[in-house]
């Protein structure tokens, strides 16, 4: 599923996400005419467990800058991210993390 | 109608949300969400719900993934709305006891459907980010349009607020 290569040591035990994140993919939310700024600033609260203070910032980076990276992890997390995203009538993308 | 009352259009009360609008209102408000389902149930295509369905890959070298994330997810993202149509169905109907209150999950999922009725109104307006009443007049011919969509934003924001509150 996933492009990256296999990995080339194979016995390599089960990385813990928190400590050394599996991180090939990124989520954009891009700036859109319609949604709310208080509405936006919600959703990345109730989506991610983001702080208001937190939250805000991200909402106003897509505000200002016309989109921000709001999670990132492997395909398949940023696929589930994109989902509740799109559940929440957000206008969310992802993207290789190439950075 | 569709004025603006003193107090918030939702506020949050020791049982839950009380929604302050008038039977009016939520009639409006019932019908709106009854045009969504019957436009989410209506074959896909349709460009009034591009903002609904928007692609998840945005790079070209990802089409295939595209295709293939809307192929699986199509049908989950519709019924998903479709579920939180059915969580608020009835809770805002008229009722002897004055004012409606929702709960929690009732109030996120009129929270989503509300947004997802602007999303589908604001796509048909074409609106800009900076879009002001002033510069509609009232001869426009979509003017009760523009007015839902400000009357839609009012809600919408008034119940975010009482959902951070």
């Amino acid at each position: 599923m996933s492009p990256a290569a296999a990995p080339l040591v194979v016995n390599r035990p089960e990385q813990n996400e928190a400590i050394a994140p599996d991180t090939p993919w990124i989520v954009l939310v891009w700036n859109d005419p319609i949604n709310l700024m208080s509405y936006v600033t919600f959703v990345f609260q109730k989506l991610f467990g983001y702080s208001l203070e937190k939250a805000t910032i991200l909402m106003m980076d897509v505000h200002e800058k016309g989109r921000a990276v709001v999670s990132n992890g492997t395909r398949e997390k940023a696929e589930l991210d994109v989902f509740r995203l799109h559940e929440h009538g957000l206008w969310a993308t992802m993207q290789r993390d190439d950075a | 109608m569709l004025g603006r009352p003193p107090k918030p259009a939702v506020q949050r009360t020791r049982r839950g949300f009380r929604i302050n609008l008038d039977i009016e209102e939520r009639d409006l408000i019932n019908r709106l969400l009854d045009e969504l389902r019957s436009l989410l149930t209506a074959p896909a295509g349709d460009d009034r719900l591009r903002r609904l369905f928007p692609s998840a890959y945005h790079q070209p070298q990802d089409r295939e993934f595209d295709e293939e994330f809307r192929r699986l997810m199509h049908e989950d993202l519709v019924a998903s709305r479709i579920a939180g149509l059915d969580v608020i169905a009835d809770s805002l109907r008229p009722t002897d006891t004055g004012h409606p209150e929702l709960t929690e999950a009732q109030m996120l999922a009129f929270l989503q459907a509300l947004n997802g009725v602007r999303l589908v109104l604001g796509t048909i307006l074409d609106v800009s980010e900076d879009h002001d009443m002033d510069e509609i007049g009232d001869d426009h011919p979509m003017v009760g349009e523009y007015h839902l969509y400000d009357f839609l934003s009012w809600v919408l924001d008034s119940s975010v607020r009482a959902l951070q509150s």
